[in-house]
């Protein structure tokens, strides 16, 4: 088994993180341009190749049609779903996908979770070049406000990648659990994050007991459409508008020139965290340079309603945890987003109290993932998470009303137990549509699977079946049922409303090897295999050479024995003992080595004068 | 959302039943007091029971909350990624049965819902929406006036002289909430007293059908005061 990380799967950056034994502290893992931030594009180019991450930001801007970026805004929802995001994303989406969103990207369709397993798969190759090892197993992060689909496609991305997802975590409690804040605190905590594409608020209150520090999270909120595109996209919106009145040059069908604006003002957002004021330049067509002045105050009236939309969910979040503002004792602010001077203030006085902003806001996730990966991988409990379901779960009945069965804000693991029974004679199934959601109507509420109890014909009402609804440790429904008066297993095919089935999943897995790099271990066989041929091969011609019988014959067999034991292990796959008898043959062929070089030296020596050397 | 097939059976799995791992006679509450192993669920475990609790409706809430935290520190699934599946089931099923019992019983009107549904005077997901008949004239009076309240929305007219009446209304039935929630606090502790000096069945069924009857007329009152809220709001918040 190789090593676990925790990952944080953002809508804009990635990144992953360990948990460091000696220190006892969690770090991220810096990829190859020195940074610990995995941008979250993709791009597949004219052969085929997955290009992630940085150098996928960059063809951005010169190959637009070929990238991808913010896929996360896709994850677990259906083609219905994301008409209003098409409008803002240049996402290419296949018209006639069903249940499950298919996006062009180079000249295939990928689902939103094998964009993501991509994206997976290169901070995995991070952290495997990191350790020297392989890391096949994690815990992956998702906001909090997630439901059943978002989650279940965050799992299936992790499977596609080749990653055992030990657990699913909420994005604000793997911040809390990040701050440690158990170890010198008590009572009421909010965690306040706004990130690239996501709002979350949680509640927690963090108590002690005689066994160890328990996070308890009281109530969560959100908005899963609400993040820093949005503030992208409104000063897109207002440049590109500033920049028809004074050019008459609509940008619309422009691409790349829509990508070059996005991450010039994605810039000046960032410069005006520290800013007054900052100086934007655009060329929009050839020559008819646009230049303005953006100040902090123009930028903080731009997005004011942006960041009034989060305290909706802030307030509601607390009204459910049944507390004031003031009860709360400590803020936590988690997400590029609270750089933002406004968003900082906007918090700050509705809490009264300044928050926590010592972490860094990009990392704080990935970090706290990475903690929860070492408390499962480790067995070694020094705290316990205690998360919510973020959504009320229900089933249809009657007139198209939802009956909650396990409410909003309930501690996970959550069951409920509904018996079914049938209405008319000799009624053979029972159709039962499972949602999420708080409206009291099904069709307003979230559909997460429709399914049909099998029963034999009878009198109506004999038929006794009881179906368990349970909510895991993830957020992840899973269902089973029974037959009350056989009290046999009862099979159910479900049909789920937006995802992939363990098939499609299976399939994407096999597929996705085929364009990623090769597994880690698969490429540590390869290297050992080439340097244990380089050396064998070294082993036989010296042993060729003349002066190779001064070997006394003891050494002569320890050599042979080597070899042959080396070429044994090549036939395998295990890289390690490889290494093990290539140090070996090594070792072996030493004296035989020194025995050659000795006599190199002499030939070249011979007829040259001592005062020569 | 992912489908188990095959869950394991847990009838025949009563406490006082062999340990499944050691098969000790003796099994303690949740682990097994031979071998330490997490124990399968009873069929029909009760709430209360699961915290080792009698039946009785007044509980500290405080006391209620650290057993909670103890046993979630035992029995969350955090403890068996390691173990087998069979535990790793075991431990998902048993802490989601602690979850859904202290969610029940933290609360006092829900506490005294799984009462009454344990003992079949309830059943899940129903309750009569009936007026209790010594509220029917007030309830008239209260439709009238909400009727009023709509036709004036939808007519354009004056809004302003139709809020007292609703306001004296929803103040009025506020109080007989409170009432309500006293008296089901004094049946309460009547059932408790009731129980611990071991009351007979016929006692014990009479004090329920009480409590269920005082149930029925708050869920019904609360429902009112809810509807009126949300009538006033709408009707007034662009005039606040």
């Amino acid at each position: 088994m190789g090593r676990v990380a925790g990952i944080d799967l953002g809508t804009t950056f990635s990144l992953i993180a360990y948990f460091e034994p000696q220190t006892g502290v969690p770090k991220c893992i810096p990829g190859p341009y020195g940074s610990t931030l995995c941008p979250s594009v993709v791009s597949v180019d004219e052969d085929g190749k997955v290009i992630v991450g940085e150098p996928a930001r960059a063809l951005l801007l010169t190959k637009p049609e070929r990238t991808i970026y913010s896929v996360k805004r896709l994850m677990g929802r259906g083609v219905a779903d994301v008409q209003e995001e098409l409008k803002i994303f240049p996402f290419r989406i296949d018209p006639a996908g069903r249940n499950v969103i298919r996006v062009s990207l180079g000249d295939k369709w990928f689902t939103p979770p094998e964009i993501s397993a991509f994206i997976l798969r290169e901070l995995k190759s991070w952290a495997e070049n990191y350790f020297n090892e392989p890391v096949d197993r994690a815990v992956i992060t998702v906001p909090a406000y997630f439901n059943d689909a978002q989650r279940q496609a965050t799992k299936d991305a992790g499977r596609i990648a080749g990653l055992e997802v030990l657990r699913l975590v909420n994005e604000p409690t793997a911040a809390a659990l990040a701050y440690g804040l158990h170890k010198q605190k008590r009572g009421y905590v909010a965690v306040y994050d706004f990130g690239g594409g996501t709002f979350d608020i949680s509640i927690l209150k963090l108590v002690s007991t005689t066994e160890g520090d328990i996070y308890q999270v009281l109530s969560t909120n959100g908005d899963t459409h609400l993040g820093g595109d949005d503030i992208d996209n409104e000063m897109q919106r207002r440049t590109r508008q500033r920049i028809l009145q004074l050019f008459q040059t609509d940008l619309a069908n422009r691409q790349e020139d829509i990508q070059e604006l996005r991450q010039i003002l994605i810039a000046a957002k960032h410069a005006l965290s520290a800013e007054d004021s900052v100086l934007l330049r655009f060329d929009p067509a050839g020559g008819k340079m646009f230049e303005e002045l953006l100040t902090r105050t123009e930028f903080e009236k731009w997005i004011e309603p942006i960041v009034a939309r989060t305290m909706t969910p802030v307030k509601m979040a607390l009204a459910d945890a049944k507390l004031t503002p003031n009860q709360i004792e400590e803020v936590v602010l988690v997400g590029g987003s609270t750089r933002i001077p406004l968003v900082r203030k906007t918090v700050g006085d509705y809490f009264g109290r300044a928050p926590h902003c010592e972490l860094n806001p990009d990392e704080v996730v990935a970090l706290g993932a990475a903690v929860q990966a070492d408390i499962l991988e480790s067995g070694v409990k020094t705290m316990l998470l205690l998360d919510v379901t973020p959504l009320s779960l229900g089933i249809e009945t009657m007139g198209g009303v939802v009956a909650k069965i396990i409410p909003r804000n309930s501690t996970i693991p959550a069951s409920a137990q509904e018996l079914f029974t049938t209405g008319v004679e000799n009624q053979t199934g029972i159709d039962v549509h499972v949602l999420q959601g708080e409206r009291e109507l099904a069709k307003d509420c979230r559909s997460l699977a429709k399914f049909q109890l099998k029963v034999p014909p009878g009198p109506a009402g004999l038929a006794r079946i009881e179906v368990k609804f349970l909510i895991d440790a993830n957020g992840i429904l899973q269902v089973a049922a029974r037959d009350l008066r056989t009290n046999a297993e009862h099979t159910i095919e479900v049909q789920p409303s937006y995802g992939l089935s363990d098939a499609e999943v299976e399939r994407m897995l096999e597929e996705s090897i085929e364009f990623a790099e090769q597994d880690f271990s698969e490429r540590q066989v390869i290297e050992a295999r080439t340097e244990a041929e380089t050396i064998l091969a070294a082993t036989e011609k010296t042993l060729a050479h003349p002066r190779a019988s001064e070997l006394a014959p003891g050494e002569r067999r320890a050599i042979d024995d080597s070899a042959a034991q080396l070429r044994a292990a090549m036939a395998g796959s295990d890289y390690k003992l490889m290494r093990e008898r290539i140090d070996a043959l090594n070792q072996a062929t030493m004296h035989l080595a020194e025995i050659l070089m000795n006599g190199a030296l002499q030939t070249a020596l011979e007829g040259k004068r001592l005062e020569d050397v | 959302m992912s489908i188990t097939q095959t869950q394991r059976d847990e009838t025949g799995q009563a406490a006082g039943t062999n340990c499944w791992n050691c098969q000790a006679a003796s099994t303690g509450a949740h682990f097994c007091v031979a071998c330490g192993k997490i124990q399968p669920l009873p069929a029909g475990t009760d709430y209360f029971a699961f915290f080792g609790l009698l039946e009785k409706l007044s509980l500290d809430s405080t006391q209620l909350e650290s057993e909670f935290h103890k046993l979630s520190w035992k029995l969350h699934p955090d403890n068996f990624v390691r173990a087998s599946e069979f535990e790793r089931d075991l431990s998902l099923n048993r802490s989601s049965e602690l979850n859904d019992a202290y969610r029940t019983l933290r609360e006092p009107i829900s506490r005294v819902e799984y009462l009454l549904l344990r003992r079949g005077l309830r059943k899940e997901g129903t309750t009569k929406q009936q007026a209790p008949p010594e509220l029917l004239e007030e309830v008239f009076e209260l439709n009238e006036s909400l009727d009023r309240l709509r036709e004036a929305r939808a007519e354009g007219g004056d809004l302003a002289t139709l809020r007292e009446p609703l306001d004296a209304a929803q103040s009025n039935f506020q109080e007989k909430l409170e009432e309500v929630d006293a008296e089901l606090a004094q049946i309460g502790q009547e059932w408790d007293v009731a129980l611990e000096a071991g009351a007979d069945e016929t006692k014990q069924q009479a004090m329920l059908a009480r409590m269920n009857l005082a149930l029925n007329r708050r869920s019904y009152i609360r429902n009112l005061v809810a509807s009126v809220q949300k009538e006033l709001a709408e009707a007034y918040t662009r005039l606040v």
